[in-house]
C-alpha cells in the first residue's frame, strides 16, 4: 500500500493533531530564529570609572569616587540631600560602598556599569546577565509569566524582572530592588529607594554595540522618570572570562567609619593613620 | 579582507583603551593615593601576588639612608590584567625593575601601580 493511501485512511483527529504540531513547531522555530545573537564576551562602553549616568555627569570626564564628581538625576529635594551627604562622605574617603566589603552583589541597575566583562545568555524563556565582577547574575524571564505578587516578593539585589521580545529588542520591567539599604549606583554615592521600578530595552544597535535604555521611576527618590543609556562593546572572539573572588586576597578592608585601609603582606595596616 | 567600519572603530577603541587607560580600582576607593604625584623607583621584586581583587607587587627599594625598604604596589584585578597581557609570572622574585606609581597620600610604603620597565626592555602598564 502506498504512503499516500495510508495518509488518506487516517482519522480526522490524527490529521488535526499533526497539523497543530506542524504549525506550532514552525512558529516556535521561527521565534527562536528571531532571537538576537548576544553571544561572546562584552565590556562596558562608557568609562568614567563607573559613573552610572554619563549624560548628566559633571564634569563630563569626571570619574566615580573623585572629588566633586556627580550626576544630576531628577532627584526629590529629600533625596538630593541624601546624595549631597554621600558626596561629602566621598570627599572624606568615608563612603561605604557595599561592593568594597566583598560579599554582596552590585545589584541592578549598577551591574550595567561595572568593570571587567559581561556575558548575555539569551534563551527564548529567559535571559541571563552575568558579570565577571561579581557576584552578579541577573535573570530576566520572558516565558510569559507575570511579576510576582506583592506578598511573594521582597527587596533583592537584582530584583524581579519579567519581559518579552519585540523584534530583537528585549523589553523588561524590574521591581523589588533593595535600593539604598545595601546598594549604590556608583561610587559617587547615588542611590535609589526600594520603590524604584525600571523599564529596560536592550538591543544591538547599528554600530554593533549592545544598547540598554533605562527609564527609571521612583516615587520617593525621583520627581520624574530618569532616562539612562548604557552600551556594551563586544570583545574579540576567544576572549576569556574568569572567576572573580573578591575576598581571595582583599588587602583593603573597610573600617567601621568607612575608611579604606591598605594592608601589608603580613595583614597589618600600612596606613600611617587610621581609625 | 573586508573591514566593517564599526568593527574597525571598535577595534581601535579597544586598542586605545587597553594601551593608554589608567587603572581604575573597581573594588574600593582610590582616595588614599596621590593621583597628582608619580614616583618612579628602581626596585627588586620580592613577591608577585596574582589574585583578585587586586594584584600586589611586593618590592624592595634602597632608601636615601642606604637601607632596604619593602613597598606594596597595588594593581587592578587579575582578570582584566590577563586580557591586557599580564600573566601569573609577569613579575618574578629577583627581577630588577623600574616601577612607577601614585604614592599614598599619608607617605606610607605603598602605591597604585602605573607601569614597570624590566631590564630586557619589557614594559607592563603605562610607561613614558
Amino acid at each position: 500500500m502506498k504512503i499516500k493511501n495510508i495518509i488518506l485512511l487516517l482519522p480526522p483527529h490524527i490529521w488535526i493533531n499533526c497539523l497543530t504540531i506542524l504549525l506550532c513547531g514552525s512558529a516556535m522555530s521561527q521565534e527562536i530564529k528571531t532571537l538576537p545573537d548576544w553571544s561572546g564576551v562584552w565590556e562596558r562602553y562608557e568609562g568614567n570609572g563607573g559613573m552610572f549616568d554619563i549624560a548628566t555627569t559633571k564634569p563630563p570626564e569626571g570619574r566615580a569616587g573623585s572629588l566633586g564628581v556627580r550626576q544630576f538625576p531628577p532627584l526629590t529635594e529629600f533625596w538630593e540631600k541624601k546624595y549631597t551627604h554621600n558626596l561629602d562622605l566621598v570627599a572624606l574617603d568615608r563612603l561605604p560602598d557595599p561592593i568594597s566589603i566583598c560579599g554582596t552583589p552590585a545589584g541592578y541597575p549598577r551591574l550595567l556599569a561595572l568593570p571587567d566583562v559581561y556575558e548575555f545568555i539569551v534563551r527564548e524563556e529567559k535571559t541571563w546577565i552575568i558579570t565577571e565582577n561579581g557576584p552578579n547574575i541577573m535573570r530576566i524571564y520572558t516565558d510569559g509569566r507575570a511579576l510576582p505578587g506583592i506578598n511573594e516578593r521582597w527587596p533583592t539585589y537584582t530584583g524581579e524582572s519579567v519581559g518579552s521580545w519585540d523584534q530583537g529588542v528585549l523589553v523588561f520591567t524590574t521591581v523589588s530592588m533593595i535600593g539604598e539599604k545595601n546598594t549604590v549606583l556608583d561610587r559617587s554615592g547615588l542611590t535609589l529607594s526600594d520603590q524604584a521600578e525600571i523599564s529596560t530595552r536592550m538591543f544591538l544597535n547599528e554600530e554593533g554595540l549592545l544598547r540598554a535604555e533605562l527609564s527609571i521611576i521612583d516615587p520617593i527618590a525621583l520627581t520624574k522618570p530618569w532616562n539612562v543609556i548604557r552600551h556594551f562593546r563586544k570583545l574579540p572572539s576567544g576572549t576569556r572570562i574568569f572567576d572573580y573572588a573578591c575576598a581571595e586576597n582583599n588587602r583593603n578592608p573597610i573600617t567601621s567609619s568607612g575608611k579604606t585601609l591598605t594592608l601589608g603582606p603580613d595583614g597589618i595596616p600600612i596606613d600611617v593613620n587610621f581609625d | 579582507m573586508i573591514f566593517n567600519k564599526s568593527y574597525l572603530l571598535n577595534t581601535i577603541c579597544i586598542f586605545l583603551l587597553l594601551t593608554f587607560s589608567q587603572f581604575t580600582f573597581a573594588h574600593h576607593s582610590s582616595a588614599m593615593f596621590d593621583k597628582n604625584e608619580i614616583r618612579t623607583l628602581t626596585a627588586t621584586v620580592k613577591e608577585f601576588q596574582w589574585a583578585n581583587p587586586h594584584v600586589w607587587i611586593q618590592i624592595y627599594i634602597v632608601n636615601s639612608d642606604d637601607r632596604r625598604e619593602e613597598w606594596s604596589i597595588e594593581g587592578i584585578g587579575i582578570n582584566t590584567l590577563f586580557r591586557r597581557g599580564w600573566r601569573p609570572n609577569s613579575f618574578i622574585a629577583g627581577d630588577i625593575i623600574e616601577i612607577s606609581f601614585n604614592p599614598m597620600l599619608d607617605g606610607s610604603n605603598a602605591g597604585a601601580f602605573i607601569g614597570a620597565k624590566f631590564q630586557d626592555g619589557k614594559i607592563l602598564g603605562k610607561w613614558e
